[in-house]
């Protein structure tokens, strides 16, 4: 099993990446950080996974190398598990990359992170009825001070894919 | 699949049922952020910022290098060396390892500090240790700070007027500022820049104009009064060259559009850990790299090769660029790094007009063998192109320059 971090450019996949594999990757508070992948490990009930830190992108059709590296990343890693890193602030355009990797099969967990930013906004998010919605999990995280990170890691095994039809009837009209 | 059109139709809807978007408040974060974007007043703190991570870095670099590095290298660490390895000035072991001396007077005399002796063990750690080592660490604990707080966009957005002139844009900045550092993570991150004709095009300015961290810190050491003119000169050449590349490369250079992030406050966990990466990353290319560079010169001085190439080259050098034949040792070492080759410079008498010009030429005419490798690695076959712009560039520009000081009467 591998994990993959996929999410637009910003919104703390490499924050995420250090804290469940404890490596070094740089982190910056710019798009554009990471442009290639980085690979490390966590352990997830007493076996070794890989996690993938893939570039930011904001679909899956690239418009720049950085990008390209990271649409090629996910269509070689048939079997993995996404993990959805969404700005909670910009929810609906994270939601578009989520909703492309869902219509390709992959099973999908989502963190909401920049949850904190997200409330300072006052946008506030129905995380129940998104579940609900979506049918994978749904986290609110901040990983820069660790929130979430754990609730994420627990509930990796839940992720599962999703038929599109599913969404379209549970939004309903 | 869905269509584009309907999969935002779907997102719609899942955020009506799910999102409310409550009443934006206007906070002092944003008023920040806005003041730092706007030309009236972010232009003004551009310069302040710029200014500001100038004077840090070259007070801190001076204040360790001259205030105790070099005192313990050349008070302590050559004169001990000299004393206690075996051979002397006429063994050519004991000249690639400690002190190659040189001519005063038709005598050869050891040297008395650690710029001239350029031994592996002297020259060839003094270098890195001590006069790059706290450049370096300076330059990225205040770059990772600017980085951290989320100041470069904005650095991006002002300056994306004038970086449009030359086809690329504000975002190109990115890259830019990284060089300064280190050219070899510089010349990856241009895939942050959509076409070919833009990576190219940073990609080889980032090779031929911006000098990096060890240059910049040997720079402050040896020549403090005329870096200013060199760096100067390079920036007038990466527009110069930026805006003609533009013209006679084909491929377009779209508009891009980027995110803005929140200012946030850095982490010490973050910032301690990403100058860790850095520096020691630094170390690990530039200390095998230094050290290769003085046993290739070395050894090209010992068995005369390094005479011929300069008698051969003589010509050139000194009429087309106006500076001595004996500039051909640091072009070799520039090879390898330039900050050896800077070092090396410093040893070699010549007007100060001479000094800037062969800086220049250091600087501009082959990046180091590290950055070629990563250009190789990303750039593939466009790689030629940078290499023709790279022998255009050193002949008009260094020529120029030569041009510039006679005009002024001073070559």
């Amino acid at each position: 099993m591998k994990i993959l971090l996929m999410g637009h450019p910003n919104v703390g996949k490499s924050v995420f990446f250090n804290r469940l594999t404890g490596s070094n990757v740089i982190e910056s508070n710019y798009p554009g950080t990471t442009v290639d992948y980085t690979k490390g490990y966590m352990v997830l009930e007493n076996r070794d996974i890989e996690v993938i830190d893939v570039p930011g992108t904001f679909s899956l059709e690239p418009k720049d190398k950085a990008e390209e590296v990271a649409v090629k990343m996910l269509e070689e890693e048939k079997d993995a598990i996404v993990v959805c890193v969404i700005d909670a602030s910009k929810i609906e355009r994270g939601l578009y990359l989520t909703l492309e990797i869902i219509e390709k099969g992959y099973p999908v967990i989502i963190a909401l992170n920049m949850w904190d930013v997200a409330k300072d906004k006052n946008i506030e998010i129905d995380v129940k009825n998104l579940e609900k919605i979506l049918e994978v999990p749904v986290i609110p995280t901040v990983a820069i001070s660790g929130e979430g990170i754990k609730e994420v890691v627990s509930r990796i095994k839940e992720a599962k894919p999703v038929k599109i039809k599913n969404i379209i009837k549970n939004v309903g009209g | 699949m869905l269509s584009i059109d309907e999969r935002w139709d779907l997102i719609d809807k899942i955020s009506k049922k799910t999102v409310k978007f409550g009443k934006y408040k206007h906070t002092l974060k944003d008023a920040v952020g806005e003041l730092t974007v706007k030309p009236l007043t972010g232009i003004p703190v551009a310069v302040a910022v710029l200014y500001g991570f100038w004077s840090v870095f070259s007070s801190f670099a001076g204040f360790c290098t001259d205030g105790f590095l070099v005192k313990i290298f050349d008070g302590y660490w050559l004169p001990w060396l000299q004393n206690i390895f075996p051979g002397g000035l006429h063994n050519w072991l004991y000249n690639l390892m400690v002190d190659a001396g040189h001519i005063e007077n038709g005598v050869l005399v050891p040297s008395d500090n650690c710029f001239e002796a350029f031994g592996v063990l002297t020259s060839g750690l003094f270098v890195p240790f001590g006069v790059v080592l706290p450049a370096v660490f300076i330059f990225y604990l205040m770059m990772t700070l600017l980085e951290d707080i989320g100041y470069l966009p904005r650095l991006a957005v002002l300056i994306d007027t004038v970086l449009h002139k030359i086809g690329l844009h504000g975002y190109a900045i990115v890259p830019t500022i990284l060089g300064f550092g280190c050219n070899v993570p510089a010349v990856t991150a241009t895939r942050i820049l959509e076409t070919k004709k833009q990576r190219f095009m940073m990609m080889t300015l980032l090779g031929i104009f911006i000098p990096c961290g060890a240059q910049l810190g040997i720079m402050e050491e040896v020549i403090p009064d005329t870096m200013g003119f060199v760096i100067l000169y390079l920036l007038f050449g990466y527009f110069v060259f930026g805006f003609i590349l533009n013209k006679i490369i084909p491929g377009k250079s779209p508009e891009i559009l980027i995110d803005i992030p929140p200012y946030q406050r850095p982490t010490i966990h973050n910032v301690r850990k990403k100058v860790w990466i850095r520096v020691s990353g630094f170390l690990k290319v530039a200390v095998p790299f230094v050290i290769l560079g003085c046993l290739i010169v070395g050894v090209m001085y010992i068995t005369g090769f390094m005479d011929w190439l300069a008698n051969a080259l003589s010509p050139l050098l000194t009429n087309w660029f106006g500076v001595p034949k004996e500039t051909v040792g640091p072009l070799v070492a520039a090879f390898m790094r330039k900050d050896l080759a800077v070092a090396q410079l410093s040893a070699i008498e010549m007007t100060k007009y001479q000094m800037i010009t062969s800086v220049v030429l250091v600087s501009i005419y082959f990046p180091c063998l590290a950055t070629f490798i990563m250009i190789l690695k990303e750039g593939g076959k466009e790689l030629l192109g940078s290499l023709a712009a790279l022998v255009a560039s050193v002949f008009i520009f260094g020529g120029l320059i030569h041009l510039i000081w006679i005009l002024l009467g001073v070559a």
